[in-house]
């Protein structure tokens, strides 16, 4: 403040107190009561549980940000099988794409560019379709050829041993359609469900 | 009369409200899932002949909600031993190695998320939007450092932010940025922690983390543009002391105004200095002040015309600023996905883009009416419009606060530690020759009593 | 105050040489192992770099190799092609995952390197740190002065660089999203929007003669023939025709009348099954399309639908089964947001075949379907909002049944019966519906399940039509039968206000275009009266060619399908 010509009583002759200082005071006194107060009100609206990030499948459209977007090299996302849904076809569109040149397991022929959907023979006509979760890298090409011509029992999801649980998710800023959203930690997944009618 | 007593008394008051209503049951998150009529083109199989079994789709679980409140009582710990070893133990050695510590736990191991200075986006959004409830442990996050800024002054920033910690540790040729500059210059850190507020508000973005430059290291990946970002704070933060710290961090904003107030913090006790001028060049971060010269007499009238110029000015900063940010609401409403996504779909619309996005195609295929859209996204930038006129007039509030207060002939009788700007580092301790002589009472009088 | 926290030693300056040489040591190792550690970080981060580099441009040049490859074997099937893919294939699944691995493992050197660097440069900044020398000071006064000049100043560019940003961003082009966008003029699915057969625009010619050709703005050929009507998007108007071998769906230009495009439906029907013999009177393309604006969707007698967009791209085409229908299947499409609604009347009552279907409008497949216990019907769906709850309004012998978007049903009314043709509509709050020749029923449709008892408002048995459907501007609602005779009805109670023997055949279901109606005979003479409740005919037009379509309106113009031409008539302005 401006050089004050008056002297300032001192300290002991006003009971340890001065304006300056009683001022100071009770602003910290606010201060404090307001941190008390948010607090409270932000504890009433507050949840006990974290949340996390997940992907409605019924929203995803498939564009393959997924696999570029995570913040993490390999992906968080991953393709998950609800082998409920699976029609166990022999010539899946998921994992042979539209116009395979031939129903066999050759590079040329899948549509995976990782070569994480391995094809194994059940009984006839049907065959079980695995994901192998170190290889897939979330592009979501079989969830499109699934959806489009399948099952639609491919979707991609969050895999919540990997997910940093970020408090921006890059991916679901990336999203296209909105399919991120943040879901209570206690139930991290929203698979699809099986819907026969 | 404020007393040791009412302190106590308050504090207990506060935690007795804080438990009372942490026992409140959170908010329910309803989770709908939408149950699409069968897609299933193709029936589902008969296994008669090899007894297949139907697996079910592997669902491993997220870090256990346990370890949240874990993190909680570390950064307990944490605030209440730095804010010991700064005002009580006053050991430069042992900040540091309590800054380690927190590198290694909040930083690397946590991987920088969530952070004190992230949960502030967290807050604003929970008073804002409805749909969002604010986890308790990032609520605690928030007030805790705050709260203890209060009683012992920035002992957050000196030894358990993350951040921080990592900037301290790389600072080797501490050059100091001239007082002028470092006002000036931390108007950013204000325009930054508006911004934040005012994208978290409109549920738009979380800017904080988006270009957060240390993320990257912490989580040891990340995108190249975040990436060389920090490298460049870091290499900035060799010589010029905790730059992100200074003049960026939005949450040290706050810590500066609460830190103006706190009960305890590092000081320069004016009866024990004797002004031997030792401690002048110690602070990387221009925290300790000088005592002044006296101002000449002539400037008197001068200074006084321009400090009531100001004054007067005072309103008209703080309208002419919010009109200025105002015009930008526009550019910042763009932020937010759904304003993008109906300019895209309007120019779709109008015929003046003839190809769709992956956001517009999602879009059209939704089959939602483009009326609903329009309204959403207008209602959006309505809300970036006022929070720009009012960001606009805490800028212009700040600037003229800023002026007003480089206007204001101080006169500073003693050594002082800057009480917004100290951040507790404790590295001007050992500079002291009365420290020293303390150092050494303490340690003859271990010794005597033996 | 001075730049430097701590300076360099005045020379000279020692103490016990012996303490000295140790800490020159302790120095010298920390010094140097700084310095090999920075150089360790920066070889890490050239790798790293390198690393990058062949993850970013590398690999996608090599994965489109491997496209291109791909693209060549569907022409020229060749082993060694294969072998080739197959091995380039697995190189760049071995590199990504060898450059992640890599990636990761050398981001865990760099940390340590850093780390190593930090320390040992730590320690040897405590090792080189000197004692503050304090100087003497300068002039205080002014220094102190001056910080508060330049603090002020640099201040107020802070102030300046917001000045100059307001600048830039006043002058950038804003988005406003209530401009709307301009009108265009749509009559999307039979009767226009809605399905009701109305529309409030007020330019609509009223005067044009098809033997002079005065207020005919074009006239174009269709090539196949159909009974069904024209579909309006804008500049775009759509139709479909077909014959015993072909079904077309055909795009022509609004302004000038050219055949843009012609889209072929393939016929999907599995192998084996019997030919649909449709009526003659009905013919292949009796059903009219629909569309979103952005693609056109269109349904044939043999159960084929087909999707185009405006390009005249296929987007999608499926068969739905060779609908068992007496006169041929004639039911047009409707459309509810993203699904395509198919109403597939077919056979008797207790054969069971009768559906409602939702197709997916983008990809084609069914999303739902519903049972009806409804033999054959000729009437077409419409969708109306009740309570802002969307409903789909059927007909049929003898329910009318109202949807809800999923497939479920809402309620149902006993009240028709005989072959049903004339299509339901909303109006006043009543769904009516049509029993050929019989009667006249008005439904209130808010009720649930069966609402025989409840709903029914009225019904006026004096006589009905048996193919053109009804239309109503809310108070009054007009019949017209096959025959010529034009009847008006109170909407509240039924009672017939007049009726009007105009002596032509009618086909085409009429219109209520503003306070006109356009009714357009078998002969093509438009008829156009003012609904009111006295009969005054306002004009008279003739087309010189038969029309069995109801015609299409749009601002400004008439869309009118003869048998063999598609007309526009226009207000020349």
């Amino acid at each position: 403040m401006m050089a004050e010509n008056k002297r300032e009583p001192a300290l002991h002759e006003t009971n340890g107190i001065n304006r300056r200082h009683f001022l100071r005071d009770s602003i910290w006194g606010a201060c404090l009561a307001g941190l008390g107060g948010a607090a409270a009100f932000l504890s009433a609206k507050s949840r006990s549980q974290d949340t996390v990030w997940q992907i409605d499948p019924y929203v995803c459209v498939q564009c393959g940000n997924c696999a570029t977007y995570c913040v993490l090299e390999e992906s968080a996302v991953k393709c998950v099988h609800a082998y409920a849904m699976c029609g166990y076809c022999k010539i899946c569109f998921g994992f042979f794409g539209p116009e395979p040149f031939d129903i066999t397991e050759a590079a040329e022929n899948q549509l995976c560019p990782t070569g994480a959907i391995k094809r194994t023979f059940v009984e006839d006509p049907y065959y079980e379709y695995t994901i192998d979760e170190s290889l897939c890298m979330g592009c979501g090409k079989c969830v499109k050829g699934c959806n489009t011509f399948g099952n639609g029992s491919l979707f991609l999801q969050v895999r919540h041993d990997r997910c940093l649980n970020c408090n921006e998710c890059s991916i679901a800023a990336a999203c296209p359609s909105g399919a991120f959203k943040r879901v209570p930690a206690d139930r991290p997944y929203l698979l699809k469900m099986v819907e026969h009618a | 009369m404020i007393r040791f007593g009412y302190i106590i008394i308050s504090i207990a008051f506060f935690l007795i409200v804080c438990g009372i209503t942490s026992s409140v049951p959170a908010a329910p998150m309803s989770r709908q899932l939408q149950a699409q009529a069968g897609v299933e083109r193709f029936p589902p199989p008969d296994f008669v002949e090899s007894g297949y079994e139907l697996p079910s789709p592997t669902t491993p679980h997220p870090r256990q909600n346990i370890y949240e409140y874990v993190d909680a009582v570390v950064l307990l710990a944490a605030l209440g031993l730095a804010s010991y070893l700064v005002l009580k133990k006053r050991s430069r050695r042992a900040i540091l190695t309590l800054s380690v510590f927190s590198l290694f736990y909040f930083g690397f191991w946590r991987k920088g998320c969530v952070c004190s200075i992230g949960a502030i986006q967290n807050i604003v959004l929970s008073i804002f939007d409805r749909d969002y409830a604010v986890p308790f442990v990032v609520v605690v996050f928030f007030l805790l450092p705050l709260v203890f800024t209060l009683f012992f002054g920035r002992t957050f920033c000196a030894a358990v932010c993350p951040l921080g910690a990592v900037q301290d540790l790389v600072l080797l040729r501490p050059v100091a940025v001239p007082s002028w500059l470092e006002s000036g210059l931390r108007l950013f850190a204000y325009a930054y922690l508006g911004a934040a507020v005012l994208f978290a508000a409109t549920g738009s973005a979380f800017i904080i983390c988006r270009y957060d430059p240390f993320i990257s290291f912490f989580r040891l990946s990340g995108s190249l543009n975040i990436l060389v970002l920090g490298g460049c704070f870091l290499l900035v933060g060799v010589f010029i002391g905790r730059p992100y710290c200074r003049f960026f961090c939005p949450y040290g904003v706050i810590l500066r105004q609460l830190s103006r107030l706190s009960k305890w913090r590092v000081s320069i006790t004016p009866d024990d200095c004797i002004k031997c001028r030792l401690c002048e060049d110690s602070c990387p971060f221009g925290a300790i002040k000088v005592p002044t010269a006296e101002w000449p007499a002539r400037d008197y009238d001068k200074s006084k015309k321009r400090l009531a110029l100001l004054l007067l000015l005072l309103p008209i900063l703080i309208l002419a600023c919010a009109w200025a940010v105002s015009t930008a609401s526009d550019l910042m409403s763009r932020t937010h996905p759904t304003v993008r996504l109906a300019d895209r779909i309007h120019l779709e619309e109008t015929g003046k883009e003839e190809e769709t996005t992956d956001a517009s195609a999602a879009f059209w295929a939704t089959g939602k009416d483009v009326r609903e859209l329009y309204a959403e996204a207008s209602n959006i930038q309505a809300a970036v419009k006022t929070g720009c006129w009012l960001l606009g007039g805490f800028l212009g509030l700040v600037i003229a606060l800023k002026l007003i207060g480089h206007s204001v002939r101080r006169t500073r009788i003693d050594y002082e530690a800057d009480r917004a700007g100290c951040l507790a580092c404790g590295r001007c301790f050992e500079y002291c020759p009365r420290e020293h002589v303390r150092l050494n009472k303490d340690k003859q009088a271990v010794g005597d009593g033996e | 105050m001075k730049p430097r926290v701590a300076e360099s030693p005045a020379p000279g300056r020692n103490n016990d040489s012996v303490e000295v040489k140790t800490t020159n040591q302790w120095y010298q190792t920390a010094f140097w192992s700084a310095v090999v550690s920075a150089v360790f970080s920066l070889i890490v981060v050239g790798f790293l770099m390198v690393n990058y580099l062949q993850i970013k441009v590398f690999d996608p040049v090599r994965a489109e190799r491997l496209e291109l490859l791909k693209l060549k074997i569907i022409d020229h099937p060749d082993d060694v092609l294969f072998v080739q893919i197959r091995k380039l294939d697995l190189q760049i699944r071995q590199d990504r995952i060898r450059r992640q691995n890599f990636s990761y493992r050398a981001s865990f050197l760099l940390l340590g390197g850093l780390a190593v660097f930090v320390i040992s440069a730590k320690l040897a900044v405590t090792f080189k740190k000197k004692p503050p020398r304090p100087q003497p000071y300068p002039d205080r006064q002014k220094e102190q002065i001056r910080q508060a000049i330049q603090a002020r100043s640099t201040i107020t560019v802070g102030l300046a660089v917001l000045g100059a940003a307001v600048l830039f961003f006043a002058t950038r082009p804003v988005v406003d999203f209530s401009e709307e966008p301009p009108q265009k003029g749509v009559w999307p699915r039979f009767r226009g929007l809605g399905g009701l057969g109305i529309s409030a625009s007020t330019n609509v010619p009223d005067n044009w003669n098809g033997s002079t050709n005065e207020g005919i703005l074009w006239k174009s050929k269709v090539p196949l023939p159909g009974h069904n009507s024209p579909i309006v998007w804008g500049d775009r108007v759509f139709l479909s025709g077909a014959d015993a071998n072909e079904r077309q769906v055909y795009c022509f230009d609004a302004l000038s009348g050219k055949l843009l495009w012609r889209g072929n439906v393939p016929n999907l029907a599995p192998a084996g099954a019997e030919p649909v013999e449709p009526g003659e009177s009905t013919g292949f393309a009796a059903p009219t399309m629909v569309t979103d604006g952005r693609r056109v969707y269109a349904i044939f007698a043999t159960g084929d639908v087909g999707c185009f967009d405006f390009s005249g791209k296929t987007v999608w085409a499926r068969n739905l089964g060779s609908p068992d229908s007496a006169y041929g299947y004639a039911s047009s499409l409707a459309m509810y947001r993203d699904l395509l609604l198919v109403q597939y009347d077919q056979g008797a009552a207790e054969d069971e075949k009768s559906k409602l279907i939702a197709l997916n409008a983008f990809l084609g497949h069914t999303v739902w379907e519903t049972r009806r216990p409804i033999p054959n019907s000729w009437t077409s769906p419409i969708v109306i909002e009740v309570s802002s709850r969307h409903q789909i309004i059927t007909c049929g012998d003898p329910w009318v049944i109202a949807y809800d978007p999923n497939g479920a049903e809402l309620w149902r009314a006993d009240c028709l019966g005989a072959d049903v043709a004339p299509s339901p509509i909303y109006a006043g709050g009543l769904v009516f519906a049509i029993e050929p020749y019989t009667k006249l029923v008005a439904i209130k449709p808010d009720g649930r399940g069966d609402v025989t008892k409840t709903h029914i408002v009225w019904s006026n048995e004096e006589g009905a039509p048996d193919i053109c459907s009804p239309v109503s501007n809310g108070e009054l609602i007009f019949l017209l039968t096959t025959d010529g005779l034009l009847i008006c009805l109170q909407v509240t109670d039924g009672t017939k206000l007049w009726e009007e023997d105009l002596k032509e055949d009618f086909f085409a279901s009429p219109s209520l275009i503003g306070d006109r109606l356009y009714l357009l005979s078998q002969k093509g003479v438009m008829f156009i009266i003012e609904a009111a409740t006295e009969y005054k005919e306002l004009a008279r037009c003739e087309l010189r060619e038969d029309c069995h379509a109801s015609p299409a309106f749009v601002d400004g113009r008439i869309y009118i399908r003869g048998t063999k031409n598609l007309y526009c008539i226009g207000n020349l302005d």
